[in-house]
Protein backbone atom coordinates (compact mmCIF):
# COMPACT_ATOMS: atom_id res chain seq x y z
CA UNK A 1 0.00 0.00 0.00
CA UNK A 2 1.07 3.61 -0.46
CA UNK A 3 0.84 5.53 2.79
CA UNK A 4 1.02 9.32 3.13
CA UNK A 5 2.37 10.36 6.54
CA UNK A 6 2.76 13.70 8.33
CA UNK A 7 3.52 15.17 11.74
CA UNK A 8 4.44 18.37 13.56
CA UNK A 9 7.72 19.12 15.35
CA UNK A 10 6.57 17.62 18.66
CA UNK A 11 6.56 14.04 17.35
CA UNK A 12 9.16 13.95 14.55
CA UNK A 13 10.95 10.97 16.17
CA UNK A 14 7.70 9.01 16.44
CA UNK A 15 6.85 9.78 12.80
CA UNK A 16 10.32 8.72 11.65
CA UNK A 17 9.88 5.46 13.55
CA UNK A 18 6.49 4.91 11.87
CA UNK A 19 8.00 5.50 8.42
CA UNK A 20 10.47 2.66 9.02
CA UNK A 21 7.76 0.51 10.64
CA UNK A 22 5.53 0.87 7.57
CA UNK A 23 8.39 0.37 5.12
CA UNK A 24 9.37 -2.73 7.07
CA UNK A 25 5.89 -4.09 6.40
CA UNK A 26 6.40 -3.56 2.69
CA UNK A 27 4.45 -0.33 2.26
CA UNK A 28 5.55 2.61 0.14
CA UNK A 29 5.64 5.71 2.33
CA UNK A 30 5.33 9.35 1.26
CA UNK A 31 6.82 11.39 4.11
CA UNK A 32 5.32 14.90 4.05
CA UNK A 33 7.34 16.13 7.02
CA UNK A 34 8.02 17.87 9.16
CA UNK A 35 11.57 16.52 9.03
CA UNK A 36 13.19 18.15 12.07
CA UNK A 37 12.23 19.59 15.44
CA UNK A 38 12.17 23.24 14.52
CA UNK A 39 8.88 24.83 15.64
CA UNK A 40 6.35 24.69 12.84
CA UNK A 41 2.56 24.45 12.38
CA UNK A 42 0.53 21.25 12.16
CA UNK A 43 -2.05 22.42 9.53
CA UNK A 44 0.73 22.55 6.90
CA UNK A 45 1.42 18.83 7.33
CA UNK A 46 -2.19 17.74 7.93
CA UNK A 47 -3.24 19.39 4.67
CA UNK A 48 -0.27 18.09 2.67
CA UNK A 49 -0.66 14.51 3.92
CA UNK A 50 -4.41 14.52 3.24
CA UNK A 51 -4.07 15.93 -0.28
CA UNK A 52 -1.88 13.00 -1.32
CA UNK A 53 -4.74 10.69 -0.33
CA UNK A 54 -7.39 12.70 -2.19
CA UNK A 55 -5.24 12.86 -5.33
CA UNK A 56 -4.71 9.09 -5.26
CA UNK A 57 -0.93 9.36 -4.88
CA UNK A 58 -1.45 7.51 -1.61
CA UNK A 59 -4.07 4.96 -0.60
CA UNK A 60 -4.35 6.05 3.01
CA UNK A 61 -2.92 8.65 5.41
CA UNK A 62 -1.39 8.61 8.88
CA UNK A 63 -1.02 11.84 10.88
CA UNK A 64 0.48 12.42 14.31
CA UNK A 65 0.97 15.48 16.54
CA UNK A 66 1.09 15.93 20.34
CA UNK A 67 -2.56 15.10 21.06
CA UNK A 68 -3.37 14.25 17.44
CA UNK A 69 -6.13 16.86 17.44
CA UNK A 70 -4.60 19.70 15.45
CA UNK A 71 -3.22 17.58 12.64
CA UNK A 72 -6.33 15.40 12.38
CA UNK A 73 -8.65 18.42 12.25
CA UNK A 74 -6.55 19.98 9.47
CA UNK A 75 -6.57 16.72 7.49
CA UNK A 76 -10.35 16.42 7.87
CA UNK A 77 -10.86 19.95 6.56
CA UNK A 78 -9.60 18.76 3.16
CA UNK A 79 -12.47 17.82 0.83
CA UNK A 80 -12.78 14.06 0.40
CA UNK A 81 -11.01 13.22 3.65
CA UNK A 82 -12.62 11.31 6.47
CA UNK A 83 -10.11 11.39 9.28
CA UNK A 84 -10.38 9.40 12.50
CA UNK A 85 -8.67 10.56 15.69
CA UNK A 86 -8.31 7.47 17.86
CA UNK A 87 -6.63 6.14 20.98
CA UNK A 88 -7.61 2.49 20.65
CA UNK A 89 -7.73 -0.29 18.07
CA UNK A 90 -11.52 -0.79 18.18
CA UNK A 91 -12.29 2.79 17.12
CA UNK A 92 -9.81 2.45 14.23
CA UNK A 93 -11.62 -0.71 13.11
CA UNK A 94 -15.03 0.98 13.32
CA UNK A 95 -13.88 4.11 11.48
CA UNK A 96 -12.51 2.10 8.54
CA UNK A 97 -15.23 -0.54 8.43
CA UNK A 98 -18.24 1.77 8.78
CA UNK A 99 -17.12 5.25 7.72
CA UNK A 100 -14.37 4.20 5.28
CA UNK A 101 -11.94 6.54 7.05
CA UNK A 102 -8.99 7.37 4.79
CA UNK A 103 -6.72 9.07 7.36
CA UNK A 104 -5.90 7.76 10.85
CA UNK A 105 -4.65 10.16 13.54
CA UNK A 106 -3.09 9.64 16.95
CA UNK A 107 -1.49 11.72 19.66
CA UNK A 108 2.20 10.89 19.98
CA UNK A 109 2.10 12.21 23.54
CA UNK A 110 -1.13 10.29 24.29
CA UNK A 111 -0.78 6.81 22.79
CA UNK A 112 2.25 4.55 23.35
CA UNK A 113 4.19 3.23 20.38
CA UNK A 114 3.01 -0.38 20.76
CA UNK A 115 -0.62 0.67 20.61
CA UNK A 116 0.11 3.06 17.75
CA UNK A 117 1.51 0.12 15.76
CA UNK A 118 -1.61 -1.97 16.51
CA UNK A 119 -3.92 0.90 15.55
CA UNK A 120 -2.15 1.43 12.23
CA UNK A 121 -2.15 -2.33 11.49
CA UNK A 122 -5.89 -2.53 12.18
CA UNK A 123 -6.60 0.58 10.10
CA UNK A 124 -4.67 -0.75 7.09
CA UNK A 125 -6.03 -4.29 7.32
CA UNK A 126 -9.72 -3.58 7.98
CA UNK A 127 -11.89 -3.41 4.90
CA UNK A 128 -14.78 -1.06 4.41
CA UNK A 129 -18.08 -2.94 4.74
CA UNK A 130 -20.22 -1.61 1.96
CA UNK A 131 -23.92 -1.28 2.77
CA UNK A 132 -26.68 1.12 1.81
CA UNK A 133 -26.58 2.76 5.24
CA UNK A 134 -22.78 3.11 5.30
CA UNK A 135 -22.62 4.44 1.72
CA UNK A 136 -25.38 6.94 2.47
CA UNK A 137 -23.66 8.25 5.62
CA UNK A 138 -20.37 8.68 3.76
CA UNK A 139 -22.16 10.56 0.97
CA UNK A 140 -23.68 12.92 3.52
CA UNK A 141 -20.29 13.59 5.13
CA UNK A 142 -18.58 14.14 1.77
CA UNK A 143 -21.38 16.47 0.60
CA UNK A 144 -20.87 18.95 3.44
CA UNK A 145 -19.96 22.33 2.03
CA UNK A 146 -16.20 22.54 1.67
CA UNK A 147 -13.58 25.00 0.57
CA UNK A 148 -12.16 23.99 -2.83
CA UNK A 149 -9.82 26.97 -3.34
CA UNK A 150 -7.27 25.53 -0.87
CA UNK A 151 -6.80 22.36 -2.94
CA UNK A 152 -3.13 21.58 -3.61
CA UNK A 153 -2.24 25.23 -2.88
CA UNK A 154 1.12 25.11 -1.13
CA UNK A 155 0.93 28.86 -0.51
CA UNK A 156 -2.49 28.77 1.14
CA UNK A 157 -1.08 29.68 4.57
CA UNK A 158 1.47 32.26 3.37
CA UNK A 159 -0.38 35.25 4.87
CA UNK A 160 -0.11 33.69 8.34
CA UNK A 161 3.50 32.55 7.89
CA UNK A 162 4.46 36.04 6.82
CA UNK A 163 2.75 37.50 9.88
CA UNK A 164 4.61 34.91 12.02
CA UNK A 165 7.96 35.84 10.45
CA UNK A 166 7.27 39.50 11.11
CA UNK A 167 6.55 38.90 14.79
CA UNK A 168 2.79 39.23 14.34
CA UNK A 169 2.12 36.32 16.70
CA UNK A 170 3.39 36.22 20.29
CA UNK A 171 6.29 33.77 20.59
CA UNK A 172 5.05 32.13 23.79
CA UNK B 1 -20.74 28.83 30.69
CA UNK B 2 -23.39 27.84 28.15
CA UNK B 3 -22.81 24.36 26.80
CA UNK B 4 -24.72 22.78 23.91
CA UNK B 5 -24.96 19.01 24.12
CA UNK B 6 -26.29 16.40 21.74
CA UNK B 7 -26.25 12.68 21.12
CA UNK B 8 -27.46 9.90 18.86
CA UNK B 9 -29.36 6.91 20.23
CA UNK B 10 -26.20 5.14 21.43
CA UNK B 11 -24.94 8.21 23.26
CA UNK B 12 -28.24 9.21 24.77
CA UNK B 13 -27.78 7.69 28.21
CA UNK B 14 -24.32 9.20 28.69
CA UNK B 15 -25.61 12.55 27.42
CA UNK B 16 -28.33 12.56 30.09
CA UNK B 17 -25.67 11.81 32.71
CA UNK B 18 -23.37 14.57 31.37
CA UNK B 19 -26.22 17.08 31.61
CA UNK B 20 -26.41 16.43 35.35
CA UNK B 21 -22.62 16.67 35.68
CA UNK B 22 -22.54 20.01 33.85
CA UNK B 23 -25.45 21.40 35.85
CA UNK B 24 -23.67 20.35 39.02
CA UNK B 25 -20.55 22.22 37.85
CA UNK B 26 -22.72 25.32 37.52
CA UNK B 27 -23.06 25.45 33.73
CA UNK B 28 -26.13 26.15 31.67
CA UNK B 29 -26.86 23.17 29.40
CA UNK B 30 -28.66 23.44 26.08
CA UNK B 31 -29.88 19.97 25.12
CA UNK B 32 -30.05 20.00 21.32
CA UNK B 33 -31.23 16.39 21.04
CA UNK B 34 -34.06 15.71 23.50
CA UNK B 35 -35.23 13.00 21.07
CA UNK B 36 -33.44 9.70 21.39
CA UNK B 37 -33.63 8.48 17.80
CA UNK B 38 -31.24 10.76 15.90
CA UNK B 39 -28.16 9.52 14.05
CA UNK B 40 -24.74 11.05 14.79
CA UNK B 41 -24.86 13.22 11.67
CA UNK B 42 -28.04 15.03 12.65
CA UNK B 43 -27.03 15.24 16.32
CA UNK B 44 -23.68 16.77 15.33
CA UNK B 45 -25.25 19.24 12.90
CA UNK B 46 -27.59 20.52 15.61
CA UNK B 47 -24.78 21.15 18.10
CA UNK B 48 -22.56 22.68 15.39
CA UNK B 49 -25.14 25.27 14.34
CA UNK B 50 -25.74 26.40 17.92
CA UNK B 51 -21.98 26.84 18.46
CA UNK B 52 -21.54 28.58 15.07
CA UNK B 53 -24.32 31.04 15.99
CA UNK B 54 -22.63 31.78 19.32
CA UNK B 55 -25.70 30.65 21.21
CA UNK B 56 -23.42 28.38 23.22
CA UNK B 57 -19.80 28.82 24.35
CA UNK B 58 -18.89 25.20 23.68
CA UNK B 59 -20.43 21.95 22.47
CA UNK B 60 -20.34 18.28 23.39
CA UNK B 61 -21.49 15.45 21.10
CA UNK B 62 -21.84 11.86 22.24
CA UNK B 63 -22.31 8.77 20.08
CA UNK B 64 -20.82 5.28 20.28
CA UNK B 65 -17.26 6.02 19.04
CA UNK B 66 -16.81 9.78 18.70
CA UNK B 67 -15.24 9.24 15.27
CA UNK B 68 -18.34 10.10 13.22
CA UNK B 69 -19.16 13.38 15.00
CA UNK B 70 -15.48 14.38 14.64
CA UNK B 71 -15.65 13.90 10.84
CA UNK B 72 -18.93 15.78 10.50
CA UNK B 73 -18.21 18.69 12.88
CA UNK B 74 -14.81 19.49 11.41
CA UNK B 75 -16.28 19.89 7.92
CA UNK B 76 -18.07 23.00 9.17
CA UNK B 77 -16.65 26.51 8.91
CA UNK B 78 -14.94 27.73 12.05
CA UNK B 79 -15.50 24.52 13.98
CA UNK B 80 -12.59 22.77 15.67
CA UNK B 81 -13.74 19.50 17.20
CA UNK B 82 -11.67 16.91 19.08
CA UNK B 83 -12.58 13.28 19.67
CA UNK B 84 -11.48 12.93 23.29
CA UNK B 85 -10.84 9.80 25.35
CA UNK B 86 -8.49 11.05 28.11
CA UNK B 87 -8.32 13.98 30.53
CA UNK B 88 -4.98 15.27 29.25
CA UNK B 89 -6.22 15.70 25.68
CA UNK B 90 -9.41 17.33 26.99
CA UNK B 91 -7.38 20.05 28.68
CA UNK B 92 -4.62 20.41 26.07
CA UNK B 93 -6.92 20.66 23.08
CA UNK B 94 -8.75 23.59 24.61
CA UNK B 95 -5.45 25.26 25.49
CA UNK B 96 -3.72 24.72 22.17
CA UNK B 97 -6.41 24.20 19.50
CA UNK B 98 -9.16 26.48 20.90
CA UNK B 99 -11.47 23.50 20.43
CA UNK B 100 -15.10 24.57 20.45
CA UNK B 101 -16.64 21.09 20.47
CA UNK B 102 -15.58 17.74 21.88
CA UNK B 103 -16.90 14.36 20.79
CA UNK B 104 -17.04 11.43 23.21
CA UNK B 105 -17.64 7.78 22.30
CA UNK B 106 -19.93 6.29 24.93
CA UNK B 107 -18.96 2.79 23.76
CA UNK B 108 -15.28 3.54 24.41
CA UNK B 109 -15.21 5.97 27.33
CA UNK B 110 -16.89 4.92 30.59
CA UNK B 111 -19.11 7.31 32.58
CA UNK B 112 -16.49 8.19 35.20
CA UNK B 113 -13.82 9.03 32.63
CA UNK B 114 -16.39 10.98 30.60
CA UNK B 115 -17.15 13.10 33.68
CA UNK B 116 -13.46 13.90 34.12
CA UNK B 117 -13.00 14.65 30.43
CA UNK B 118 -15.91 17.08 30.41
CA UNK B 119 -14.71 18.70 33.63
CA UNK B 120 -11.13 19.08 32.28
CA UNK B 121 -12.44 20.51 29.02
CA UNK B 122 -14.81 23.12 30.46
CA UNK B 123 -12.27 24.22 33.08
CA UNK B 124 -9.50 24.79 30.51
CA UNK B 125 -8.92 28.11 28.76
CA UNK B 126 -7.45 28.77 25.35
CA UNK B 127 -3.76 29.74 25.64
CA UNK B 128 -3.66 31.97 22.53
CA UNK B 129 -0.15 33.22 21.85
CA UNK B 130 1.79 31.20 19.26
CA UNK B 131 -1.11 28.74 18.98
CA UNK B 132 -3.21 31.37 17.20
CA UNK B 133 -1.38 30.99 13.88
CA UNK B 134 -2.46 27.32 13.72
CA UNK B 135 -6.02 28.16 14.68
CA UNK B 136 -6.06 30.88 11.97
CA UNK B 137 -4.90 28.26 9.45
CA UNK B 138 -7.63 25.80 10.48
CA UNK B 139 -10.32 28.46 10.30
CA UNK B 140 -9.21 29.51 6.82
CA UNK B 141 -9.48 25.90 5.60
CA UNK B 142 -13.15 25.74 6.59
Amino acid sequence: MRISIGCDHIVTDEKNYLVSYLEGKGHEVIDNGTYDKERTHYPIYGKKTAEKVVSGEADLGVVVCGTGVGISVSSNKVKGIRSALVGDVETARYAKETLNANVIAMGGRIVGIGLIENIIDEFLETEYQQSEANDRMIERIDALVMNEEQKNDDHYFDEFLEKWENGGYPNE
Amino acid sequence: MKIAIGSDAKGFELKEHMKEVLNHLGHEVLDETPDEDLDFFDATTKVVSVVQDNQADRGIIIDEYGAGPFMVANKHKGIICANVFDEHSAKMTRGHNNTSIIAIGAGIVGPKLAEKIVESYVNADYDGGRHQIRVDMLNKMC
